[in-house]
């Protein structure tokens, strides 16, 4: 007998997490995925359509609270596009300002993402150590900002707290800390062999299959696609700084596309962001941080603006767009976000198919996408539906990792 | 509340973490109270991946309309004694969100709620505080049988 | 292959698509602490070579990549903005291509062209079920962001008597016991 069964397992939704949560829907063949299906919008709360009915400074602590991990580049890409309606020139100081909050997000963003990744194959005593060091990151972040997660520094014409000459040495030293134990990560991630055999060749992801799925951000450019709104299309002060694109090939010499790209990509960006914010600190100029303080006068300016435009920003996970529609009203006329995860969601077919249900949590994981905590798989066998938990998979994907390393 | 509090229940809180909806903010300062910075898993409060084991629900975020089902669904599945603690700002009140075609919230519509925590996101110290808090109420209630 | 300055895209752009080319316009805007000028390009179509334009536009660069689709309620149509991206990877040579179409309220149709850019399906299927619009052989059908359970013939982004403002409602309102 040679017939093939094939089930269908539906992961999610609850515990979905970002903007964009996800619930899975799998066809596979024992442990071969045949087909996937994605159903989004469990976390859609409407915000678009709250911000059409705000002024844009009201608008900024909106879109902070659009993804908590990103809660400084959704500001950033609505107050980009907004200026360049209305043609607000931002002080020089503040454009370095934005640079450094920018990468330190990124760093808080990637170190989260290596944690979740490593719980993810199981090895919890790596989660441990990254938060750890993104406590660091946190730290700096609050010391800069006076909060941990949505930080409220964006304002549209340039940004709220400025960096005072007293506060150097601590920004420096926290930037010495991060820069010694990101040896240490890059060690666990990239020289451990357990890790290597879990994400080497799995969900691969070709550079044909990135570009036709107009995937964006370190999951494009781990299967080498150079894309990076911060040098296409520079913003703020990066057209002043000396970096360049990151694709795997730079450590390694070749581009595979898997999730062991993804995660030199990842390390790769976090010692290039502790470099910017250095750049930065030497290169900033004195001088003023805002073009209008008065937050009267900077709503009306804006309430005469008219015309559209989009704020393109290199979030963490890729570029983020907003599209703003000012009509010479107190509440724009239209707002369109477009998240990095969006155009990410589409490159996990190909990514995920052919793999093994154990792989799921790794190779989802991979665009961090925050699926960390994928929790309900149903199996529908024969009409009859077994509940799997998340704690299931999880173990698969722990197991597995047991397996090889014997 | 059934009788009596297991034996378990006094010296580890499991707890299960649903987001209905927020902005990842609150659930990354969760997963940051259980990290060794906070670590609350000295006090043996400890995440889990299913309700039918955890003794305490955190819920955070304004309930989309798609979630309304599943925040009820994991609530009752959740063995007695329980409690209910909500994080953050938008589940409390509605908060940024105060206004939407797509939320159903404040949470305490939807299922009894016993601890609020409030802040947008609140600090690893104030989750922590909240859970101590359901804990002395559930202590309370024993206490008076 | 070469690269056309957005004067020589908007050149090529007329002289293939003659009037359907409705409007278009090049904003520059001026960016960083040295003020450098990136231009922003600005074409306004109509739906009927709609999907012709993104074919031409593949031959500037094989693989366009599409941001997302945007769009807005403009009274009498719907207009649906492509944010196209073309010539990245290098520095500062990225152009940016905004694709305007027009669809007239009375017959918000337009043609998929989810089967040249297949990463172009979930922004359809969103403009769908924000703006009302229908997109011709979508291949799936479905909602993606907003539940089953919501109303037909509701979208949120539309200003008319087809937005949501009557079923919005306010999380801060509380009912008084009478």
């Amino acid at each position: 007998m040679n017939k093939t069964i094939t089930y269908q397992i539906p992961i999610g939704p609850i515990h979905p997490a970002l903007k964009e949560p996800v619930m899975f829907e799998f066809e596979i063949e024992g442990e071969k995925i045949k087909d996937v299906d994605v159903h989004l919008g469990q976390v859609h709360r409407g915000i678009e359509w709250a911000g059409m009915r705000r002024n844009s400074i009201q608008i900024l602590y909106l879109a902070e609270r659009i993804c908590g991990i990103c809660s400084y580049s959704h500001p950033a890409a609505f107050t980009l596009a907004v200026e360049r309606i209305a043609g607000i020139e931002v002080p020089e100081r503040a454009e370095y300002l934005r640079v450094i909050q920018a990468e330190l997000e990124r760093i808080c963003s990637h170190i989260l993402w290596a944690g979740v990744a490593a719980h993810e194959i199981g090895f919890d005593s790596v989660l441990f150590l990254t938060w750890q060091i993104r406590e660091k990151a946190l730290d700096l972040t609050e010391y800069l900002t006076g909060n941990r997660v949505t930080k409220a520094i964006m304002m549209i014409g340039g940004v709220r707290r400025d960096i005072t000459e007293d506060m150097l040495p601590t920004i420096r030293k926290s930037l010495d800390f991060l820069k010694e134990n990101f040896e240490k990560l890059r060690k666990v991630f990239l020289d451990d062999k357990t890790v290597q055999m879990r994400t080497k060749n799995c969900g691969i992801l070709t550079k044909e299959d990135a570009l036709k799925l107009c995937a964006v951000g370190p999951t494009t450019r781990a299967s080498g696609v150079k894309k990076d709104a911060r040098l296409d299309q520079p913003y703020f002060a990066y057209n002043e700084l000396d970096f360049d694109y990151v694709t795997p090939d730079v450590l390694t010499g070749e581009v595979n596309g898997d999730v062991y790209d993804r995660i030199i990509v990842r390390l790769l960006e976090v010692k290039q962001s502790i470099d910017l914010i250095e750049q930065c600190l030497d290169r900033m100029p004195s001088g003023e941080i805002l073009a209008e303080p008065k937050i009267q006068k900077l709503l009306i300016q804006l309430k005469k603006a008219e015309g559209e435009a989009i704020g393109i920003i290199e979030a963490p996970r890729g570029e983020d767009i907003h599209f703003v529609k000012l009509v010479g009203e107190e509440h724009p006329h239209s707002w369109k976000v477009r998240a990095p995860t969006y155009n990410n969601i589409l490159p996990w077919i190909p990514m995920l198919k052919g793999e093994q249900i154990a792989d799921i949590p790794i190779v989802a994981a991979s665009t961090d996408p925050c699926m960390s905590c994928t929790n309900r798989v149903a199996i529908v066998k024969n009409g009859h539906r077994d509940i799997l938990l998340a704690e299931d998979l999880h173990r698969l994907s722990v197991e597995k990792t047991r397996r090889l390393m014997k | 509340m059934a009788k009596g509090l297991p034996k378990a229940f006094k010296k580890s809180l499991w707890v299960y973490h649903i987001n209905s909806g927020s902005c990842n903010g609150c659930d990354i300062e969760i997963i940051a109270a259980l990290c060794p910075r906070y670590d609350a898993e000295r006090f043996g409060i400890k995440l889990v991946g299913s309700p039918r084991h955890a003794d305490v629900l955190l819920i955070t975020g304004p309930v989309t309309r798609q979630m309304v089902d599943k925040v009820k669904r994991a609530y009752e599945q959740m063995p007695d004694p329980k409690a209910v603690i909500v994080v953050g700002n938008c589940g409390n009140t509605g908060d940024v969100f105060y206004e939407s075609y797509n939320l159903v919230g404040p949470i305490d519509n939807i299922i009894p709620v016993d601890v609020h925590v409030i802040g947008c996101a609140p600090r690893p110290e104030n989750i922590i505080y909240g859970v101590i808090k359901a804990w002395t109420k559930l202590e309370t209630l024993e206490a008076k049988k | 292959m070469k690269r056309l300055s957005p004067e020589e895209i908007v050149d090529q752009f007329k002289e293939k698509f003659g009037d359907n080319i409705k409007d278009s316009s090049i904003k520059t805007y001026h960016i960083g602490p040295k003020k450098i000028e990136l231009p922003d390009l600005w074409i306004t179509v109509d739906r009927s070579v709609f999907k012709e334009t993104v074919r031409y536009l593949i031959t500037l660069e094989k693989y366009p990549h599409l941001a997302v689709i945007s769009g807005y309620d403009a009274g009498d149509t719907i207009n649906l903005i492509y944010h196209f991206f073309i010539y990245f990877g290098e520095k500062r040579r990225e152009q940016s291509i905004n694709i305007v179409v027009p669809l007239p309220k009375s017959n918000p149709v337009v043609d998929t062209i989810s089967d040249i850019i297949p990463g172009a399906l979930i922004s359809e299927q969103e403009k769908q079920e924000m703006l009302g619009v229908k997109i011709k052989d979508i291949p799936k059908d479905s909602r993606v962001f907003i539940s089953e359970d919501f109303p037909e013939d509701k979208y949120p982004w539309r200003k008319d008597e087809k937005g949501v403002d009557d079923i919005a409602r306010n999380l801060h309102e509380v009912e008084k016991d009478e």
